[in-house]
């Protein structure tokens, strides 16, 4: 009862760590950017005062929309429950609920399949448009994924997040292999164009016609554009935390004891904002590529993938 | 060199080896593929120093600073010039496209793993299990000479193919003789004085170093 | 008499008197009473089959006039999971049948073919002899084929798509004729069994035993809609009446997979590794194939015709690999893979009748099939698309169905089985792998597509402000197979465990929570929790919305912005051709698409456009360049072969002379 109760805590704290430093990450990436483009930038805090403007704003909803009510709220709830799978602050998982790799994918799919409905439900050629272009670069996404958890999950011989990250700590050694490597470097690209960063969508933009994310909520206002908001920014948060652990594991808390949380959310702050930092910082010097230029990307990061794979066999 | 150092050194130059094919076949900047021709040469040296520390074998370092000097400098060297007397091009429209490459590298790679079992067989040396990363350079190399119109990336291609001859006989021959090796080196760098005078003659001949238009030299 | 016993009894019964009363009910009666007496006799055939499934034993024998050993039917476990499977199905299938089936559909011969299409399809796993086997398979081809016929007087597709689903099934049925001859002549005997001993002691003999597995593969997987055997499938599927549709894509396909499996584990054990490798290869081809079509396909039927090849080639993949590695060695993620193939048949069985019911319904309401079409019935039929809606969950693979656990436990095979030494499974994994990857990506798109274009925003035609909820029996089976679906994925651990028994799969348990642990590779899976999970999190974030709602209402406006509050028409909406317009482009060298647009411009000047058309045609790649030569040669030699008739009576006679003298020449020798 006792190490029931500590875990559902941990995962409660990282909940809420997560929760509060998703709209920093997305602030500072941000700023980052500013500042290296010689701008004063909005200051990191302002996606916080967006969320806050947004949640006090009276929604505004056109007619013959069935759920945009309701898919906000589904990818606001799946992305928390990524959050609370992936091993962020600590390894310690919900007992009986491992991290498991592949549930936490389909978790993920769950709200990409929510913001693409949400486009559709819309009505107009923009929602749907970005909708299509949502769900083609997914399914394209899907194969790195899953080869590259393949690839991280061999030398743990598990897919459960919480025995990858302990073999991790356990022997260093294998993240500096060039299969970790080149997995880790694959996982990241597909996180980009899950998140939809540049390269392959352009978060700032503001011409209709290339949006991906922009166009699917485009008839959101108020508080459901709010929950849409905040539910990408802990996918994206959640993700980049996810590869920054992979990368440095060190500092995650493997128990639930104050202190160890402590240092891992402490740990975790940092690996987010030098993160966000180089994310923002090296969005200055990327262009978007065409749309039809994407698959060549996901197919040169599934290559990667791949390599991992069979470049584990051959280093044991 | 303890044994896991040993074999995770290993590792990582064969890591960079295949990855550095993979990469000349993503990228359609050819002053990139040179770089990263570059860089293969980089890491088959490393691998035969390494093997040459661990063997303890004096006359396999010499072949590693070799290689480095052939491979990493001087190669990589004449293709840029040749591609300099070119005027820096891109390869535009390859026979293949980007996307259906890299999947064809991923399939060669598997097929290299598949074929050169009874390679890696013949001795338990941890560098034998690197022997498909050679094998996977010979055919990426071929498919890069097959799918490319430029002439430049057939020299790139020709490059790397002879990268993957290179690694696959120093692992399994443990260094082969240094006058074979340097006899090979040196072919292959006739070669591309050759290719670079032709790509050249071409360039003055047609405007283009597009090998199609080699067609039209063919008697009718 | 056991429960089995009596179970078989009885369906036969029970079937034999829906027939007769299809036949002669008055046609107001007509589709009430056949359809409720078949429902009775594919949930007796369910309940046998689960029965069966839990190791009781029982069997029919039915003598024949014929020189042959007497008809049986046992069901041994195997064969009761897929009986089971078929009972369901048809029981789903009958019960929206009463509702659904009108016009040349309800007809006397339609139901009567229906009421005998059912029990073929469930008896197919129950036959113990080759015979009985043969007999039921054809029986199960030839009342499809009328089924399908239904309605060919108004369309004139029908024709042509029964015509390629005869010829193709009746090709899979000679080679499996072929086949069993082979095993038959080999073993003296008739029974599985008998077969079963003869391959085991005849194993080194190669040529023959090769032979025979070639072409029992072929039947098996035309029947399963493999590539590139698959060509009938979209077209059959889309014209059938949706409830029959729904048999034969979820369990009609299945007893093309139960074929392979019966191979794989009871009729020719340890099949040799070129098996499996192409049962890996015809999978991965099928299932990308498969969802590439479906993905970019516009009538709903035929998507979900295609995703049918597309899940039988998931199906086939997970069967090539629990094979691979078994001759491996590593049987844990061997018995994991067989696991996740009956799995996979199972929820796809669940999720294809639920989709197909579905299309029925909104055909019933609307007339159309056409995506492009269709829109805006969510509000109009909210439980056909409530149950429509959590099928393409599953067929989408994701949590929490059926379809999620399946695909879940099948790469968890893929993981743990890439440890062993053998290289050429170390290679296959991770292609696989992607493979199954991709699909799923597809498969998502797939799904958003049809549910996204079909119920939601505005409708894109006449035909869709009039449609109606469907009647009671047509929702009540739509949302029973939803509510199966999603039953079998919480409860994931029964299932798994229910499944491994029939294939006697070691190491698959079930957690106390009804989730499922792989002790043979070391991996679990809670879906009860993970829902519970989402559930919290889902109040927490719809609390505050809810308390929001209350604070701020919404306001209402009758335009959407679409960036600038155009009034857009509902023609100006996305179409299910446009959605899927940047996979044709990606998927371009495998589609091949044809396009045409044609620019009308104005007289005043040319530069003034007044209308642009597009059209773009998508036909079967596969059938395009394998079928159509085949076909014109097929067709150059009937031309040939016209010649020998000429329709003189006189010609005939003298043609019975010739082999009247042929016949004595050969007697006399």
């Amino acid at each position: 009862m006792i190490a029931w109760l500590s875990a559902v805590a941990a995962v409660t704290v990282q909940l809420v760590v997560m929760v509060a430093a998703a709209p920093l990450v997305v602030g500072l990436a941000r700023q980052s950017r500013a500042w290296v483009e010689g701008r004063a930038g909005a200051g990191v805090l302002q996606p916080w005062r967006d969320l806050r403007k947004l949640l006090l704003k009276e929604p505004v909803q056109a007619e013959g929309t069935r759920l945009q009510v309701a898919a906000p709220v589904v990818l606001l709830a799946t992305s928390l429950m990524v959050c609370a799978q992936v091993p962020l602050v600590g390894t310690v998982s919900l007992p009986g609920l491992p991290g498991d790799l592949f549930v936490v994918v389909s978790v993920l799919l769950v709200g990409t399949v929510a913001l693409a409905v949400l486009g559709l439900d819309s009505g107009t050629a923009f929602g749907g448009m970005g909708s299509s272009r949502h769900m083609t670069i997914a399914a394209l996404v899907e194969p790195t994924v899953l080869v590259a958890v393949f690839a991280v999950s061999i030398p743990a011989g598990s897919s459960a997040l919480s025995q990858i990250m302990n073999e991790r700590l356990a022997a260093p050694s294998t993240i500096a292999s060039p299969a970790s490597l080149m997995a880790v470097v694959a996982l990241g690209i597909a996180v980009l164009a899950e998140t939809g960063r540049l390269p392959v969508d352009n978060p700032a933009t503001h011409l209709e016609l290339t949006m991906v994310h922009e166009a699917m909520v485009l008839e959101s206002s108020g508080r459901d554009l709010a929950w849409v908001e905040l539910g990408s920014w802990l996918r994206l948060a959640a993700l980049v935390g996810l590869v920054g652990n992979l990368l440095v594991p060190w500092g995650q808390a493997t128990t639930a004891s104050p202190g160890a949380l402590l240092v891992g959310i402490l740990t975790l702050l940092a690996k987010l904002a030098l993160s966000a930092v180089v994310l923002g910082a090296a969005e200055v010097f990327l262009a978007k590529v065409r749309l039809f230029r994407v698959p060549e990307l996901l197919a040169g990061s599934f290559a990667l993938a791949f390599l991992a794979v069979t470049t584990s066999y051959l280093v044991t | 060199m303890p044994a896991t150092t040993y074999a995770q050194l290993v590792g990582t130059a064969a890591g960079v080896l295949l990855l550095s094919a993979v990469l000349v076949v993503w990228r359609r900047s050819l002053i990139a593929a040179v770089r990263l021709l570059a860089l293969q040469g980089v890491a088959l040296a490393v691998l035969v120093a390494v093997m040459a520390l661990h063997a303890g074998e004096g006359a396999l370092l010499l072949v590693a600073v070799l290689v480095l000097v052939l491979k990493a400098v001087v190669l990589p060297g004449a293709v840029r010039r040749a591609m300099q007397l070119a005027a820096g091009e891109r390869e535009e429209a390859p026979l293949l496209n980007p996307t259906a490459a890299l999947l064809a590298c991923v399939a060669l790679a598997g097929l290299a793993y598949v074929v050169s079992a009874p390679l890696v067989e013949i001795g338990d040396d941890p560098a034998l299990r690197v022997v498909p990363v050679g094998v996977s350079l010979v055919l990426i190399g071929l498919l890069t000479i097959a799918s490319r119109r430029r002439a430049m990336s057939q020299l790139i291609g020709f490059v790397m193919m002879d990268n993957g001859i290179a690694t696959v006989a120093l692992l399994t021959a443990g260094g082969v003789p240094l006058v074979v090796e340097l006899g090979v080196s040196l072919d292959v760098l006739l070669v591309v004085l050759i290719l670079a005078v032709l790509t050249t003659r071409m360039r003055s001949v047609f405007g283009d170093t597009d090998l199609d238009e080699l067609r039209e030299l063919r008697e009718e | 008499m056991t429960a089995v016993d009596l179970g078989l009894r009885l369906h036969l019964a029970l079937a034999a008197a829906g027939v007769l009363v299809a036949l002669a009910a008055a046609p107001e009666r007509r589709a009430r009473w056949a359809g409720s007496l078949a429902a009775t006799a594919a949930a007796a055939g369910l309940v046998t089959g689960l029965a069966a499934m839990a190791g009781t034993e029982g069997r029919l024998t039915l003598s024949t006039a014929l020189p042959l050993a007497p008809l049986t039917l046992a069901p041994d476990r195997l064969g009761g999971l897929f009986m089971a499977i078929a009972g369901g199905v048809g029981l789903l299938a009958a019960l929206f049948g009463i509702g659904y089936a009108h016009g040349p559909s309800s007809s006397a011969t339609s139901w009567a073919a229906f009421v005998a299409f059912l029990p073929s399809v469930q008896l197919v796993p129950a036959a113990a002899d080759v015979v009985s086997f043969l007999l039921v398979w054809e029986a199960m081809a030839i009342t499809s084929t009328v089924l399908l016929l239904a309605d060919h007087e108004h369309r004139p597709q029908v024709l042509s798509a029964t015509r390629w689903y005869a010829v193709m099934t009746h090709l899979g049925f000679l080679a499996l004729l072929a086949g069993f001859a082979v095993l038959v002549a080999e073993s003296g005997g008739t029974t599985l069994d008998e077969l079963a001993r003869a391959v085991e002691s005849h194993r080194q003999q190669g040529g023959r035993y090769h032979g025979a597995l070639a072409l029992l593969t072929i039947g098996f997987a035309a029947k399963a809609g493999l590539v590139p055997l698959h060509v009938w499938l979209p077209r059959a599927h889309p014209e059938a009446p949706s409830h029959v549709s729904a048999v034969m894509s979820g369990a009609m396909a299945g007893t093309g997979i139960y074929g392979l499996v019966l191979i794989a584990v009871r009729l020719m054990p340890e099949p040799p590794q070129w098996w499996a490798l192409a049962l890996v290869a015809l999978g991965i081809a099928s299932a990308l194939y498969g969802i590439l079509q479906a993905s970019v396909a516009t009538d709903v039927k035929r998507l979900l015709g295609y995703s049918t090849t597309e899940n039988s080639g998931l199906m086939a993949i997970a069967l090539g690999l629990a094979v691979l590695l078994r001759a491996d060695g590593e049987t844990g993620p061997a018995d994991v893979a067989l696991v996740a193939c009956l799995m996979l048949a199972v929820s796809h069985a669940a999720f294809k009748t639920t989709l197909f019911l579905g299309a029925g319904s909104v055909v019933h309401a609307t007339g159309e099939r056409d995506l492009d079409r269709l829109g805006g019935l969510l509000p109009r039929m909210p439980w056909t698309a409530t149950a429509f809606a959590l099928g393409g969950l599953g067929a989408a693979a994701l949590p929490v169905t059926a379809g999620f656990v399946s695909e879940w436990v099948l790469l968890q095979a893929i993981i743990h089985g890439a440890r062993g030494e053998g290289r050429v499974v170390a290679v296959v994994m991770p292609l696989a792998l992607a493979a199954v990857a991709l699909t799923a990506g597809l498969a998502l798109l797939t799904m958003v597509k049809a549910v996204g274009v079909a119920f939601l925003a505005r409708g894109r035609s006449e035909a869709v402000a009039t449609a109606r909820e469907a009647p009671a029996p047509m929702v009540t089976a739509m949302l029973a197979g939803a509510g199966v679906l999603v039953l079998l994925g919480v409860a994931a651990g029964p299932l798994a465990v229910a499944v491994a028994g029939t294939v006697d799969a070691r190491g698959i348990l079930a957690t106390s929570t009804a989730g499922l642990h792989l002790a043979a590779v070391d991996a679990g899976l809670e879906p009860v929790r993970l829902t519970g999970g989402v559930l919290v999190l889902t109040a927490l974030v719809a609390g505050p919305a809810i308390l929001l709602e209350r604070r701020r209402p919404r306001r209402r406006t009758t335009l959407p912005w679409g960036c600038g509050g155009v009034r857009t028409s509902p023609r100006m909406e996305y179409t299910a051709t446009s959605y899927a317009e940047p996979l044709v482009r990606v998927f371009g060298d495998a589609l091949r698409p044809t396009r045409d647009v044609a620019v009308t411009r104005t007289d005043r000047a040319w530069f003034v456009v007044r209308e642009v058309r597009f059209h773009q045609q998508l036909e079967d790649v596969v059938e395009q360049a394998l079928y159509r030569p085949l076909q014109a040669v097929l067709n150059r030699t009937a031309e040939l072969a016209r010649g020998v008739q000429n329709g003189s009576i006189h010609r005939y006679l003298t043609y019975s002379l010739a082999a009247l003298i042929a016949v004595l020449a050969a007697v006399s020798r």
